[in-house]
């Protein structure tokens, strides 16, 4: 007898309480509940075909840092991949940006003893953004002194304007700006420093 | 642009908060009955509750995503918020894992043995009366432990399933101080605040039925015999509404026999217990450095030194977890709170920054010279669970399973307490990140931007560390192992963990906010944002000798092992089910079509869909078959690399450079990675990670050709009964299977 257990509850019979309370709720939806009808959605198993595009950006700007200032040049490859939601029709078309700031580089001082130069790493940021005309993307970005290594990181801002034609899905201009992490001091609390009991 | 979000404001008028609560509770009678074996899904269908594919018509009151009678156009009726009461964020300390006992093997009664212990005691009425086993793995030889002779269990942890209750026996591995100053000997009721209600019975299931979540802590050479013992009632409708008590726990992502993943289909039944065996091996451990010379291949000693192991050192991992995986109930047990994370150390990833032997790479933890510990020093190597999770009126667990696309709560938690804080010293941490959410994808921040310094993924070190300012979404079961350097700060300083990945439904993130964005409180997202307090307390009682080396551990090189084969996987919806037994099949809206032959198919764990061969490397690709979602694909048994993403190696970030479990497909993406089969045999898994896609129900079996005796070709498919596990043949093998 008990090999007729439902284990993963599928296959019971409806207890005459359970039936009733659900007649109950239907009912209730049906006849008693608002008059909103019913919608359906459909489901598909072919995608909508992605979008790509990708652009290259001349990026500049000044960041201030306990070395003095430092100034950064260099490319950033934004690529962009639109996605049509194609299960619904409410759902926005939603556009995937990749900044890749690897190519970004800084210097401070100009003699020989104070020259210093640094860069981003294998830094990449991944953005889900609907899409829209224009989308203006405020983005952290480490850098670091290319001599002292990446433990020693610090946080600059990068604000990228970028333009999309929303009929192609395709990302077509953009510019970005890099300058000091402002972030920093309205993000900071304070606390009750605790000793060591 | 509607206002599609999953969660009502706080703020919206009474009337639809009123209308939220009433449909929640009618969506609520349905569940219960549900999930308590009154009804089955098939019931619903033809009641029009749902459609043919699985997804529940969205009438008002039913669905989150109807309509609401109480606003214009196409506002969703929501789900109402969560009530908070009195409990504020960052008002409470954030608990430490909790660690689970390292006790002799010998203590264990009945001991383990290799086969399933098959010893008869009576089987309560209620699962179907009679005589039934005491464990619950499958007889036989294909179920015993493999190698049980060659690795036996070295330390056993006993451990059970069981409802909420007090925890007295708290254990967080490191003194107060580390611990935000809780003292682990107040008891700890289980609640996610202390001014939110204790969670009942049947509500709350966690491992040893306790917060805060388990902590295993284990290392290679020391294979563990993990007994789990289910002590959930025997009545399946005491189970709070949501939730069954049949259970499967998944070391996530061991590098063991089958018996011991944690097969959706081997689950046990209360009363039962079942023995996982862990060997805590290196993989490749029987064509690599098999005579254990390499140093760099090894565990820690308890005297500081190493026990040299076979295997490829190259495959060293660190952060596991370990989670229930009970077959189209996984959502619901792990969201009840069956999870805990599992932390592997390794020579060379010891926990013990002060050792100094040229294999450790001496990364944030602790100093064996003061703890007196040798290996797993936890004072600066921090796990942290990240949960979102939902109450009810009454502040009980609430989950909605009908919104198929994912589900989503709107309060945060960390170790299972809401927004907590967490002193911290002026130097550097390690913490091991999980997303152990339903359906939520996170991408985390501090509040002010510093870097962050990602170090492994998925619980494998990357062969270089990332400087990072935000990291890259996490799907669920990723995780993310990252050091932050506290030492930029002063002390009385604070700085928050923030979250900027915006959610209005289960499909994928909607937005991905600025830092400035998410700190402005603006989303309609009550999950976005600061919640994780962290305060400068104090400066370290020692310096920081911690190192982030530059090189962490290369990957394996497969160079010259060939590419045996090629598979396809696409995820999508609208799958099919073409067989129908009551036990191993199941359907929902999600599939998965295999080699690009046939339908996409609902899951059967019946059905064998790929038999790579023992011994082979093979190349899979991983295909998201929809336009509007994202899937979290994870791959059981064996690291893998991540080869392409969308038809470009270039297109693999530096943090998906080394290995890998699961991998976020994103929108309309691909991934190409590559994996071997070796040193085991049996059935695994292979299935998004949304839980509530893997339960509705995209997930798959494959298993291992040619593993030889005593495993059969094909494996019988397991089919659990309290009174014993019997077998069948598969009830489906794709063509392109073997």
């Amino acid at each position: 007898m008990n090999t007729q257990l439902n284990i993963n509850g599928r296959r019971s019979l409806f207890s005459p309480t359970f039936v009733t309370l659900l007649i109950g709720v239907v009912m209730v939806l049906v006849l008693g509940g608002s008059s909103v009808q019913a919608q359906t959605t459909t489901t598909t198993t072919d995608p909508a075909a992605p979008v790509d595009s990708s652009i290259t950006i001349a990026a500049s700007g000044s960041v201030s840092d306990p070395n003095g200032s430092v100034t950064v040049t260099g490319n950033a490859i934004v690529s962009a991949r639109t996605v049509i939601d194609n299960t619904s029709t409410t759902i926005l078309k939603i556009v995937m940006v990749d900044f890749d700031f690897s190519q970004l580089k800084g210097t401070s001082g100009s003699s020989k003893t104070n020259l210093r130069t640094y860069v981003t790493g294998d830094n990449l940021v991944s953005e889900i953004r609907p899409l829209q005309d224009s989308d203006t993307l405020i983005l952290s970005v480490p850098y670091y002194d290319s001599a002292k290594g990446p433990l020693t990181s610090r946080t600059m801002l990068a604000t990228a304007t970028l333009k999309f034609d929303v009929s192609t899905g395709k990302l077509v201009s953009g510019s970005i700006t890099v300058g000091n992490n402002v972030v920093t001091s309205t993000a900071v609390g304070t606390t009750a420093p605790v000793a060591i009991q | 642009m509607p206002d599609r979000n999953f969660f009502l404001s706080p703020k919206a008028s009474k009337a639809r908060l009123r209308e939220a609560e009433q449909a929640r509770k009618e969506r609520w009678d349905i569940l219960k009955a549900q999930s308590q074996g009154q009804v089955s899904r098939r019931d619903l269908i033809k009641m029009g509750l749902f459609t043919s594919a699985g997804l529940m018509i969205p009438i008002s009151g039913l669905s989150p995503f109807g309509r609401s009678a109480f606003a214009s156009s196409n506002i969703p009726t929501g789900l109402p918020p969560s009530p908070l009461g009195t409990a504020t964020p960052f008002s409470q300390a954030m608990p430490r894992f909790d660690l689970f006992p390292r006790i002799p093997v010998a203590a264990l009664t009945p001991a383990p043995t290799a086969q399933a212990n098959t010893t008869q005691q009576p089987v309560d009425p209620a699962l179907g009366g009679g005589t039934g086993p005491i464990e619950g793995r499958p007889p036989g030889p294909i179920w015993a432990h493999q190698q049980f002779g060659l690795l036996p269990p070295a330390i056993a942890i006993d451990a059970s399933v069981e409802g909420a209750k007090v925890n007295t026996t708290y254990n967080p591995g490191v003194p107060s101080a580390q611990n935000s100053g809780i003292n682990p000997a107040t008891p700890i009721p289980p609640r996610f605040h202390p001014n939110l209600p204790d969670q009942n019975v049947d509500k709350f299931w966690t491992y040893n039925g306790s917060i805060p979540p388990k902590l295993m802590q284990v290392r290679y050479g020391e294979p563990v015999l993990f007994r789990l013992h289910n002590k959930l009632s025997v009545f399946q409708n005491q189970n709070g509404g949501f939730g069954i008590h049949t259970i499967s726990t998944h070391e996530h992502n061991g590098h063991h026999g089958a018996e011991n993943d944690g097969f959706t289909g081997a689950y046990f039944f209360p009363n039962q217990f079942y023995d996982y065996h862990y060997p805590i091996v290196l993989a490749g451990r029987n064509s690599i450095n098999t005579t254990a010379t390499d140093s760099r291949a090894s565990g820690p000693t308890d005297a500081g030194g190493l026990m040299k192991v076979p295997g490829d050192w190259h495959e060293t991992m660190s952060t596991h977890w370990f989670h229930d995986h009970m077959f189209s109930f996984t959502a619901q047990n792990v969201y009840k709170g069956i999870a805990g994370m599992f932390n592997i150390y390794s020579g060379l990833d010891r926990g013990a920054e002060d050792i100094v032997d040229g294999v450790n790479l001496r990364l944030p933890s602790g100093r064996a010279s003061v703890s007196g510990k040798s290996w797993g020093n936890l004072d600066y190597d921090v796990n942290l669970m990240l949960a979102d999770k939902a109450w009810d009126a009454n502040g009980q667990m609430a989950m909605d399973i009908f919104e198929f696309d994912g589900f989503l709560g709107d309060v945060m938690t960390v170790n299972l307490a809401f927004k907590p804080f967490m002193h911290v010293e002026r130097r550097k941490y390690r913490f091991r990140i999980l997303n152990g959410s339903v359906s939520r994808f996170f991408k985390l921040s501090l509040s002010d931007g510093s870097p962050m310094i990602q170090i492994a993924n998925d619980g494998n070190l990357l062969p270089h560390p990332v400087v990072l300012t935000q990291l890259d979404e996490q799907g669920i079961a990723e995780r993310y192992d990252i050091v932050i350097d506290f030492s930029r700060y002063s002390v009385g300083q604070t700085v928050w963990m923030v979250n900027l990945a915006e959610h209005q439904d289960g499909r994928r993130v909607s937005k991905d906010l600025s830092l400035s964005e998410a700190l402005s409180g603006n989303s309609q997202d009550p999950c976005v944002g600061k919640f994780l307090e962290f305060r400068i307390v104090r400066d370290p009682a020692q310096p920081d000798i911690s190192q982030v080396p530059d090189t962490l551990i290369p990957n394996p090189d497969l160079s010259n092992i060939p590419v045996a084969r090629e598979r396809v996987f696409e995820f999508n919806s609208g799958a099919n089910q073409t067989t129908n037994d009551p036990i191993t099949s199941f359907f929902g809206p999600w599939g998965i079509k295999t080699d690009n032959q046939g339908p996409t198919l609902a899951a059967d764990f019946g059905r064998i869909s790929a038999a790579p061969k023992f011994g082979t490397r093979e190349v899979w690709t991983l295909r998201n078959g929809g336009g509007g979602w994202d899937h979290p694909i994870h791959i059981h048994f064996e690291e893998c690399q991540t080869l392409s993403r969308d038809g470009s190696a270039s297109k693999v970030p530096a943090w998906e450079r080394g290995r890998k479990d699961v991998w976020r497909l994103r929108p309309s993406g691909e991934v190409k990675i590559t994996l071997q089969f070796r040193d085991w045999g049996g059935m695994f898994m292979e299935h998004c990670h949304n839980t509530m896609h893997e339960d509705n129900a995209m997930l798959l079996r494959w298993e291992i050709n040619g593993a030889g005796a005593p495993f059969l070709n094909p494996l019988p498919t397991p089919i659990p009964k309290p009174q014993g596990v019997t077998f069948m043949a598969p009830d489906d093998i794709l063509p392109t299977a073997f």
